[in-house]
């Protein structure tokens, strides 16, 4: 029991990761429905900058600038990854880009900060917590809470401001909000910037518990994606629960069936997801007009 | 041209091991055409159907893994393994496909990739059979020792084996591009492209989506495999790091770079990528090539920028970035740690300036010096417009019977509990204000929408829930409000998707170019450009859909539905944006319809087409049936009155 | 007539001259990107610091040495690509490198068939220098995994007395060929280790394995990765409040561990050929060169870069004693070599044999711990006196 428990706590900081950086793929398509394939790579970015940021000023000022560099980060790419696309309906186009974008942003980690995993100081002991039993790192807790967080004010966000409105406005139909005097091309770039924001902040977030460096994102990216397609590309719930489904039947397949399949179940899950409910677990289908 | 073209390669192909007698161009041509196999048969899916796959990698290493499992544990040779990696990659892939496809974009990406990461974990897990992660080697057939029967090939025994494997390669790189080029020529390509332009319209016409992007996935994994074989001997060791996830992601670089939707292009981009990171690890060649990159940008751009002066500053700007990327190659002093940036930066850069790849961009540039080849003339004719079997339809009872049809969308009924029936032989008009459900009636009808509640039997059989494709393939054809035609076929490819149902020769028989296939495709041409004479658009017949003027669409989306042979048509406001004479045309043709047997429903604004040509009329308004009878009764009736003056729906057509 | 010969001697001596003063042409390939990068890029600047010096004293029979690197990014095909390169295109005498094991195997068989010997820098998988039989062309300066896995259990039960060994491997062939070689070696033994645990190269949890060892009681781990997975492994031991030793191959070295580990990765122990301390003056030069070059204060990789610039030498040797960059030629050299080759790992004598071609044997790696943040010997009397040069053995 106590062994289950323990699983389950592990699980949950993975899968909070996981589906942080989930949420922010969810941002971008919502408006523009494309992903950044250099999602992984944002976090990453923003890790980095983090990591170089904290030696200066310490945990809680390097937060509002990696922030900062996020928003920016995100326009940057959609400015050159994915306007170009959207413009063109390319669907190739804006895949190809994120891409290589995301190439391109590893490869200049790689030069700036080196090519080896760096070790990111917690702002908080790095003893482990103990509940009845359960070991927990205490920043583990932060992850889990942290990235709730992030996703309820971006959701509040969303809702409440002007800007939220127009996003809604935009997701349901591009063409309509632009006739309505919304800037459709500027609210795309902001949801790029509030994706790469999350990513960013997911980076500072995870990088004392996953160690940083210039490979950090490929395999966070990946994992992520996968979330945001069981819990559906237009659910906030979803990347949540996504998450947390993932995360925890990876500790749990790993621990009672082999290290080796670890991966396995989940991805099998993911499958069989996409067979009965084609868009996602929390994902609604949309009416086909003709 | 182009057949001399062809001729051209061939030649060169042959000589090559001749005229460059090194081994490592040889193997680097080897594996160029491999990797050519893979992406040719990715460019299927990718580029025809428009979804994008990350699962290739796996399914080539399916392929590499069969004939590695075979050598290694049953000591089974190359031509053994072909046929059996062709069988096990093509039973992957539907496996792959069957659940994958019904999902789409993004969604189907992710599942692709999902697949690609368990057989990958797979491989390396189940050492008893695949010997896990320590690989397996195997060695290179030596075909035939055939140094004493020509003695004058002064070789040595390995490089005959090498040079017999160049061969066999090349002769397997032909034999695909044979085989696809016939694939895509043939019924099944004109339904891979349809169903990217517009999948609503594919199942309407009776080719059914879903399972011809499962088809276009399973051949094009049967390619993988296949390219996977000859991967395995041509490397001689394989490992399951070699078919990771990044290799799919080259794969789909390749065809985008190369140039979708042709054969160059993709050997053009597996070209690249396979020989990109031995360009980009030796400075002097890289600096070679940005040179004659800038070269080629500087020639293009100038022409360009004479030919049209007003996109000066648009040319100017790609001109300009090849420059500074020679100049950037200049600067530089050692590549390794920025390759991937300069990667990086040329996908961009292909991305925003050569959308349609490096094929497309020399194309477009050669449309203008060489005259494209004359597509086969097709001359219809009187006698083959319509089916050689008129439709046979029971007298007396009713063709289709709508009972109790309601349509629910969240809170709001677009159809409440509506009674339709439609006697064989007539003209049905159906009307009502914008918003009043007619649209929705004719989803339902043609299985768009399941209907919350309710049953619709078209000849007395229950149709309501079957699939469009089925539906359309029990005989009732439809146009669209909007039109849905496929934009980048012909007007004639587009009337010969419309004719899937009347093939019978498989995929077997189209890449064997059996007789069976030939004459099917001539009498569908015949057919087709028969049909095309009878809405007048035959002088058009080879001109893209999508340059049509409205009006046309309109009678081509109706010659379209025409050649399902169909005993039921439903018109979509087929006066929509058309000219006087236009609809006088309009009328005369839906007359001659109506006289060949086939019944029709009309939604129509134009209340005088409607009146003219209908028996009966039903009018909708808020997804009710508010009134039907003659067109006389109809327009006398108070409720329609009001329906169309009064209220906030004033939009009377 | 008499003309026509006095012009083809003049060509011929033109030519000959020519031909000596061209340089001699070694490739050498490693990952010099991604995961692997940092034992790719130390073994690189070790070679490179080797070229250096024997360049600056006048080169090999008077050509200079130039090198010909190649990026295999750790992936086999590009390491297959590189292989067709250097030795059609390049043609290149021979090639040192290879970091990763898999890439060795896919690669060295271009070699093989070309007659072009290889220097196998780092890679340790077993099969690596017995890939094909005798003439072989592939050569090895590392201690290969049948070595490593020997010390590593004889270190874990006959030194220290442990009962109960968990294996942590990576699911890479580097990872598994290891664990292999693990249970071989402790089969010796009559040891069956209590769990045997893979993990993914990116992963960040490692509670699911660590449990599965904890539970079934492991006294002791031993493990076969590289070193952020191993830090990790390091730092969930800490999260779980469980701690016991950690034994496993070289790369528990890496900076990539040390650092990321910190106090969690103190006490692990590894394998060495080379420590970054300068107990003799060969090794004290080495490492001050090393450091004046590429600025730096630790090696990353030590190992790497010190049996990186030692293989130079041995090829040195070798064509001198050859007389001639005939690969044939050289691969004889290399098996009968005459002159002793006094390098930073050890005194290379008579390192290699027609039927042995492992520079390495099992008595020259010493254990190495890590303490205070840098691998430092672990047994001090491994190095005492005589011991530490250690040598191979005569055949």
């Amino acid at each position: 029991m106590q062994i289950l428990a323990q699983l389950i706590a592990s699980g949950i900081a993975v899968g909070m990761i996981y589906g942080v950086i989930a949420f922010g793929y969810q941002l971008t398509f919502a408006t523009s429905k494309t992903l950044n394939f250099g999602q992984g790579e944002a976090l990453m970015l923003g890790s980095l900058v983090g990591l170089t940021v904290v030696s200066f000023t310490g945990y809680w000022i390097m937060l509002p600038i990696v922030l900062a560099f996020g928003l920016v980060q995100g326009a940057v790419v959609e400015r050159l990854g994915v306007r170009q696309a959207i413009r063109t309906k390319s669907e190739a186009g804006w895949i190809m880009a994120t891409i290589a974008l995301g190439i391109i942003f590893k490869n200049l980690a790689e030069n700036i900060w080196g090519r080896d995993a760096l070790k990111f100081p917690s702002p908080l002991p790095e003893a482990p917590l103990s509940f009845m039993g359960v070991n927990v790192l205490p920043m583990e807790v932060v992850i889990v809470f942290g990235a709730l967080a992030m996703m309820l004010l971006v959701e509040v966000f969303n809702r409440r401001s002007i800007y939220g409105k127009a996003v809604v406005a935009t997701a349901n139909d591009r063409d309509a909000a632009g006739l309505m005097g919304i800037n459709t091309s500027l609210v795309i770039t902001f949801s790029y910037s509030l994706s790469s924001m999350t990513a960013a902040f997911a980076g500072v977030l995870v990088a004392p518990v996953t160690l940083t460096g210039a490979a950090m994102g490929g395999a966070l990216g990946l994992k992520a994606f996968a979330v945001a397609i069981i819990g559906g590309l237009s659910s906030g719930m979803g990347v949540v629960v996504g998450g947390l489904i993932l995360g925890i039947t990876e500790t749990l397949t790993g621990y009672y069936i082999s290290t080796g399949y670890k991966d396995v179940p989940g991805l099998v899950l993911l499958l069989l997801v996409l067979s009965f409910k084609p868009s996602g677990l929390f994902g609604s289908a949309t009416i086909k007009k003709v | 041209m182009k057949r001399l073209a062809t001729l051209a390669a061939i030649a060169a192909a042959v000589l090559f091991p001749f005229l460059v007698t090194s081994p490592y161009y040889l193997h680097l041509v080897v594996v160029i055409a491999i990797f050519s196999i893979v992406t040719m048969g990715l460019d299927i899916v990718f580029g025809y159907t428009g979804e994008v796959s990350l699962g290739h990698a796996a399914l080539f290493g399916v392929g590499a893994y069969t004939a590695g499992v075979l050598a290694f544990q049953f000591g089974l040779g190359f031509w053994i393994a072909i046929p059996c990696a062709i069988v096990v990659a093509l039973a992957f892939g539907a496996l792959l496909a069957l659940p994958a496809l019904r999902v789409t974009g993004p969604y189907l990406a992710m599942v692709t990739l999902a697949f690609g990461t368990i057989v990958a974990i797979l491989i390396n897990e189940m050492t008893f059979l695949t010997n896990g992660p320590l690989g397996i080697s195997l060695s290179k057939p030596l075909f035939a020792d055939v140094r004493e029967q020509l003695p004058f090939l002064e070789m040595s025994r390995p490089r005959l084996r090498d040079v017999e494997y160049y061969y066999v390669v090349m002769a397997s790189f032909a034999l695909v591009v044979l085989v696809i080029n016939r694939l895509l020529a043939s019924r099944f390509g004109r339904a891979f492209e349809a169903l990217r332009d517009s999948p609503i319209a594919s199942d309407c016409m009776g080719v059914s989506v879903y399972r011809h992007k499962v088809l276009a996935f399973v051949l094009s994994a049967g390619f993988a495999g296949f390219a996977g074989v000859l991967f395995a001997y041509s490397e001689q060791y394989i490992a399951p790091n070699n078919f990771s996830f990044e290799l799919s992601i080259q794969f789909l670089l390749a065809v985008t770079m190369g140039g979708r939707k042709s054969r160059v292009g993709p050997v053009l981009g597996a070209a690249i990528v396979v020989y990109l990171p031995n360009l980009l690890a030796d400075i002097g060649q890289f600096r070679a090539v940005a040179g004659s990159i800038a070269a080629v940008a500087v020639l293009s751009g100038g022409w360009r920028m004479i030919k049209l002066p007003e996109e000066r500053l648009r040319t100017l700007v790609p001109v300009l970035l090849c420059l500074g990327f020679f100049v950037f190659s200049l600067l530089l002093e050692k590549i390794t740690d920025y390759k991937l940036t300069v990667f990086g930066l040329m996908i961009l850069f292909m991305v925003y300036y050569l959308p349609e790849g490096i094929w497309g961009f020399v194309r477009t540039g050669l449309a203008g010096f060489v005259s494209a080849p004359a597509p086969i003339a097709a001359r219809g004719d009187d006698a083959n417009v319509w089916s050689a079997t008129a439709p046979r339809v029971a007298e007396g009872r009713a063709l289709l019977e709508v009972k109790h049809i309601t349509m629910q969308f969240g809170g709001l009924k677009a159809l409440d509990n509506i009674d339709l029936t439609v006697m064989p032989g007539t003209i049905h008009g159906l009307i009502g204000p914008n918003g009043s459900g007619k649209s929705t009636m004719m989803n339902v009808l043609t299985g768009i929408y399941t209907p919350t509640a309710g049953a619709v039997a078209f000849e007395g059989q229950d149709i309501q829930g079957q699939t469009p494709s089925a539906i359309a393939g029990a005989g009732i054809a439809r146009t669209f409000q909007n039109v849905q035609l496929f934009g980048e076929l012909s007007l004639l490819q587009n009337i010969m998707v419309g004719l899937n149902h009347f093939y019978r020769g498989g995929v077997a028989d189209v890449a064997l170019a059996t007789p069976r296939a030939r004459r099917e495709e001539a009498a569908a041409r015949l057919r087709a450009a028969s049909l095309l004479r009878f809405v007048g658009l035959e002088a058009l017949a080879h001109e893209e859909a999508r340059n049509l003027p409205y009006g046309k669409q309109r009678l081509l989306e109706i010659a379209r539905a025409l050649a399902l042979d169909p005993k039921l048509l439903l018109l979509d406001e087929p006066a929509a944006g058309l000219t006087a004479p236009d609809i006088k045309e309009l009328i005369a043709i839906i007359h001659k319809i109506r006289d060949h047997g086939i019944t029709l429903i009309l939604i129509e604004h134009h209340m005088d087409v409607v009146m003219t040509l209908s028996d009966t009329v039903t009018v909708l308004d808020f997804g009710q049936k508010i009134a039907e009878g003659k067109p006389a009764e109809v327009q006398a009736d108070a409720k329609v009155i009001a329906a169309y003056l009064g209220g906030s729906h004033a939009e009377a057509a | 007539m008499l003309r026509n010969l006095t012009v083809a001697l003049a060509l011929s001596t033109l030519l000959t001259t020519t031909a000596l003063a061209q340089p001699v042409k070694i490739g050498l390939t490693g990952p010099f990107t991604g995961g692997s990068a940092s034992m790719g890029v130390s073994m690189r600047d070790g070679v490179k610091l080797a070229v250096g010096e024997i360049n600056k004293a006048g080169g090999i029979m008077g050509r200079q040495i130039q090198l010909v690197e190649r990026d295999d990014e750790a992936k086999n095909e590009v390491g297959v690509q590189i292989a067709q390169e250097l030795i059609n295109k390049e043609q290149v005498v021979a090639t040192l490198g290879f970091i990763n094991t898999g890439v060795a195997l896919a690669s060295q068989r271009f070699y093989q068939e070309a007659e072009i010997p290889v220097l196998n820098n780092v890679a340790t998988g077993t099969a690596i220098a017995t890939q094909f039989k005798s003439p072989n062309y592939i050569f090895r300066t590392s201690a290969n995994d049948q070595i490593q896995s020997a010390m590593i259990a004889s270190e874990a039960v006959k030194r220290q007395g442990f009962k109960a060994p968990a294996i942590l491997a990576d699911s890479t062939n580097y990872g598994q060929l290891g664990r292999e070689d693990l249970t071989k070696a402790l089969a010796l033994s009559n040891i069956k280790p209590v769990a045997e645990e893979k993990f993914n190269i990116g992963d960040t949890d490692m509670t699911a394995q660590l449990l599965r060892a904890k539970q079934a009681g492991a006294d002791v781990i031993l493990t076969y990765a590289i070193g952020p997975e191993l830090a990790q492994i390091a730092n969930g031991m800490a999260k779980l409040g469980w701690k016991v030793p950690m034994i496993g191959s070289w790369t528990l070295s890496m900076a990539t561990f040390i650092d990321n580990a910190g106090a969690n990765g103190e006490g692990a122990m590894m394998p060495q050929t080379f420590i970054q301390t300068g107990n003799t003056a060969k090794r004290k030069g080495f490492i001050e060169a090393y450091q004046a070059a590429y600025k730096v204060d630790r090696i990353p990789s030590p190992v790497s870069a010190a049996q990186g610039y030692d293989s130079v030498f041995l090829l040195k040797a070798a064509i001198e004693q050859a007389k001639s960059t005939d690969g044939a030629k050289i691969r004889a050299a290399l098996e009968n070599l005459q002159t002793k080759v006094d390098g930073v790992v050890t005194v290379y004598d008579h390192p290699y044999t027609a039927t042995d071609h492992e520079a390495i044997s099992g008595n020259i790696p010493v254990f190495g711990v890590v303490k205070g943040g840098r691998v430092v010997v672990a047994h001090e009397d491994d190095i005492a006196g005589d011991k530490a040069v250690r040598v191979k053995p005569k055949n």
